[in-house]
């Protein structure tokens, strides 16, 4: 198990924070300082609330209800209620009494709105149970103890907490609302004691936000209004990398607006400007990068085969044990599996909406980054960031794409030049077209197994273009990246020799992103592909298989713990309906254990059905079990439609997929059955919002290998697929 | 420009469009200010811009403003007062259906015309031509069921 600085530094190099290892320390030291009390911001809250209030985050009003104030963004996880209850957790509040909204975007070290496991401002990872569940808690228990102590200096005599926001002394009841400007007066107590209860954490409250969700009322950043917005849209260089060369200052009167890398137009209805945009592509030059075949799916292809024998690779000198030496034979495997570049293609494309005067910038951004755009606002405007406030809304879908900036910076640049606040929509086309997608991977794989069951050697090698190389945060030779081998590298398989390996795909101009369960959804493909090949060569049934690689003086009670709960969940001696076959893997991932099996069939053209898929997790403590539930049966869906169908190609650095119709994903029809165990813990919180996905490739694989006979070792299975196909 | 006389979730809106052809969506959201019909590709394969015209599910990207004149539109904001879509909200709330949501108004304005059709249970499942990346699908089987 990580310590929560190791984690930290992990998060800040697999996701490119640029915060060095003495900030994030710092970060994760100061855990409870966004809970205390400083003057000001209390004032301020007072101010907006109308009405006394606790803490950063914690807010109460006039009627009694209690707002939960947060720095996670919530895309579609859940994650503003599941942190919601654990204020109500330790507030004995009712249920119906709870508001969760989000917190503004603040840049302050340490950000009083940051994940406490990493200090940023920042959405993903899989972090913010991980992140919030303890302070959270605490936070909640010292605001309950300072409102009792508000009730005994206020009203005299000594008062308990009660039920559903209320305070008792004998047959007296007060609420929270009556004593909370006295309790804002007061220093919070230096600790408290957490509840016992659990009336809320590990029960399946239902979720604030979905009622919302079903009448039309939920604002996601593309539903945001604001007085006199005009509404715009932009197109960008049809290559990777382009940016304008030349453009017309107008045509026919509609003014064009030069944001460097995109060129932006506006209108009354996002309608209009998305057709002005398009009608003016043939008007725009751009200047492209000199090499075509950097962003070319065959030529980078080409390349990535010759690295996988490069003499010339970076060792992960952490994963290392002896000297690994695989010949070839009967009992080696040597093996190259290969995956995609992937879009994110959230449902809701990118969009934002800003007002940017003279002394002032709002900006409403539906984004999982708002640690990022305070500065980038300020940049871009010439404003001090005191200036600028970021409405974070809700998103229709993150999954990583959210993360990044470029979409709000085109906002503020074209509320900036046109002097309107503008609402600007991505057309699907240019969202597709202007990823930053899933890094494609190589990876090859050479290990020896004995008979008994044993990995004697194990040469993992990964090569794939770099997030981190393209984004200047690891220098282009020789890194330990460990993004990039996430998901290999950890593994709680016990193997004799081992050495991890990796090789970047440089260079590459396709632009690339954080996807859904980042390194882990390309590296656990191969691992647990490779470790169910090396099962078979040595005889053995691939869970016994892996239950023996966990098993022993070195071994991992977690990863046994999970695959002893799929084999009973599964009945896993006894065969699967006919005609399928079953295939699983596992993944240590996210703070998480996780362990899946899918039984797989095929349709009438021969190719594979994934009919039903079974799900074993340890996540620590749950907060909520049902949303535990969704969240692998999503990261099922999402792991099935990029396992059959998934993968942009780009010719000459022009993508090939501008819409849905040519990107093939699940449909409801398509969607199997979904068995879900959570293994009972008393661990901390692990993640779930992205371990749902990357164990759904092997499985389906590994359990097409048993149904055919064939090792499918290349995804996406069916290339080409279109909405269209059955 | 010309103006246009819609009815949507029984009131009347006049409203003024750059041109005859321009989606009924658009409409809805940037001139009527009911957003919560979604754009989600605007070639009628994703369904997030699904509504319901004169009782029956319509992609709405592809029905220009002329087409929606006297019709009877009904959005996701017009649920509540339709017997079938409140029983279908009740149904998604119930099995907490939504995760990022975006989706989930075609795919109940979806589920209220496939209703409205005759169909119920499992049966309205095959008539939701409507795509959810978050895969929420086997939240929505379990809702049909319940109809």
């Amino acid at each position: 198990m990580k310590d929560i600085n190791e984690t930290a530094d992990d998060f800040a190099t697999e996701h490119g924070t640029g915060l060095s290892r003495r900030a994030v320390l710092t970060g994760a030291a100061a855990l409870v300082v966004p809970f205390v009390f400083t003057p000001a911001r209390k004032g301020a809250m007072a101010a907006t609330a109308g009405a006394g209030s606790i803490g950063a985050y914690i807010k109460i009003d006039t009627a009694n209800n209690v707002t939960v104030i947060l720095g996670a963004s919530e895309m579609g996880q859940g994650i503003l209620s599941g942190l919601a209850q654990l204020v109500a957790e330790e507030m004995n509040l009712n249920w119906s009494q709870v508001r969760a909204e989000h917190a503004p975007a603040s840049i302050a070290w340490p950000n009083p709105y940051g994940n406490p496991l990493f200090g940023a401002q920042l959405t993903g990872g899989s972090t913010s149970t991980r992140g919030w569940y303890a302070p959270l808690r605490l936070a909640a228990a010292k605001a309950r103890d300072t409102l009792i102590a508000a009730a005994n200096l206020q009203e005299g005599g000594v008062w308990a907490l009660g039920q559903g926001g209320t305070l008792t002394k004998g047959a007296s009841s007060i609420t929270f609302a009556q004593v909370v400007v006295t309790a804002s007066g007061l220093p919070l107590p230096s600790s408290a004691t957490l509840a016992t209860t659990t009336n809320f954490i590990g029960q399946k409250m239902p979720r604030l936000d979905v009622p919302s969700k079903t009448n039309g009322t939920a604002v996601f950043g593309m539903d945001v209004k604001v007085t006199g917005m005009k509404f715009a849209s932009t197109i960008h260089a049809p290559v990777q990398g382009g940016t304008v060369k030349t453009m017309p200052a107008s045509v026919s009167g509609t003014v064009l607006y030069n944001l460097g890398t995109a060129v932006g137009v506006l209108a009354d209805d996002t309608w209009t400007a998305m057709k002005l945009a398009k009608s003016m592509a043939s008007k725009i030059t751009w200047n492209v990068p000199a090499d075509p075949n950097a962003a070319d799916s065959a030529a980078l292809a080409t390349a990535a085969q010759g690295l996988v024998a490069s003499p010339t690779a970076t060792a992960f000198a952490a994963e290392t044990v002896g000297s690994p030496s695989v010949t070839p034979g009967a009992s080696s495997l040597d093996a190259t599996y290969s995956l995609p570049f992937l879009a994110h293609a959230t449902m809701e494309t990118v969009n934002c909406t800003a007002s940017v005067t003279a002394n002032a910038c709002e900006i409403w951004a539906p984004t999982q980054g708002q640690q990022f755009i305070p500065g980038l606002a300020a940049t871009i405007t010439g404003l001090p960031t005191s200036a600028i406030t970021v409405h974070t809304t809700l998103m229709g879908g993150g999954l990583g794409r959210k993360f990044e900036t470029d979409y709000v910076a085109e906002a503020i640049k074209l509320s900036k030049l046109a002097k309107v606040p503008v609402k600007l929509i991505w057309s699907r086309e240019e969202d597709f077209k202007n990823d930053y997608y899933r890094p494609s991977a190589l990876i090859r794989v050479r290990a020896a197994v004995t008979s008994a069951g044993e990995i004697t050697d194990l040469i993992y090698r990964n090569v794939s273009p770099s997030i981190n190389i393209q984004r200047g945060t690891l220098p282009a030779n020789n890194p330990e990246d460990t993004g990039a081998v996430a998901g290999a590298v950890g593994l709680p398989y016990q193997i004799g020799a081992k050495l991890i390996e990796y090789v970047p795909l440089v260079p590459c101009d396709v632009r690339l992103g954080y996807w859904r369960s980042v390194g882990e959804s390309y590296n656990t493909f191969a691992v647990e592909s490779a470790v169910d090949e090396l099962a078979l060569l040595a005889g053995k049934d691939p869970l016994a298989f892996r239950k023996g690689l966990v098993t022993g003086p070195n071994g991992n009670p977690r990863a046994l713990g999970v695959l002893s709960a799929l084999e009973t969940l599964t009945n896993w001696s006894v065969a699967p309906a006919s005609g399928t076959a079953r295939g699983m893997a596992f993944l240590s991932g996210f703070g998480s254990y996780i362990a899946m099996a899918a039984d797989v069939g095929k349709n009438s053209a021969g190719q594979a059905v994934v009919k039903k898929v079974y799900c074993a997790i340890d996540c620590g403590i749950v907060v909520n079990p049902d949303g535990v539930e969704t969240q692998i049966q999503g990261g099922i869906a999402h792991g099935i439609s990029a396992t059959m169908w998934g993968e942009v190609k780009f010719v000459k650095g022009v993508p090939q997929v501008t819409n849905f119709n040519k990107y093939r994903m699940l449909k409801i029809g398509e969607m199997p059955e979904v068995a879900v165990k959570i293994v009972t813990s008393s661990e901390a919180p692990g993640g779930v919002g992205e371990t749902g996905v990357p164990c759904v490739a092997p499985a389906i694989t590994n359990a097409w290998a048993k149904l055919t006979g064939t090792r499918l070792r290349t995804l996406p299975l069916y290339p080409g697929a279109t909405m269209g196909d059955d | 420009m010309a103006t246009y006389k819609l009815n949507v979730n029984g009131k009347s809106y006049s409203v003024t469009a750059s041109s005859a052809d321009m989606p009924l969506l658009w409409v809805l959201r940037d001139k009527i200010g009911l957003t919560g019909t979604k754009y989600g590709c605007g070639i009628e394969v994703c369904g997030a811009c699904t509504v319901l015209v004169d009782g029956q599910p319509e992609k709405s990207c592809d029905m220009s403003v002329q087409e929606a004149v006297g019709r009877k539109i009904v959005t996701v904001e017009g649920l509540a007062a339709d017997t079938n879509g409140v029983k279908a909200q009740a149904a998604w709330v119930a099995k907490q259906v939504p995760q990022c949501g975006f989706c989930q108004s075609g795919m109940l304005v979806s589920a209220t015309g496939a209703m409205k059709a005759g169909h119920h249970g499992s049966s309205i499942v095959p008539e939701l031509n409507n795509l959810c990346v978050c895969g929420t699908y086997a939240r929505i089987k379990d809702a049909a069921k319940t109809l």
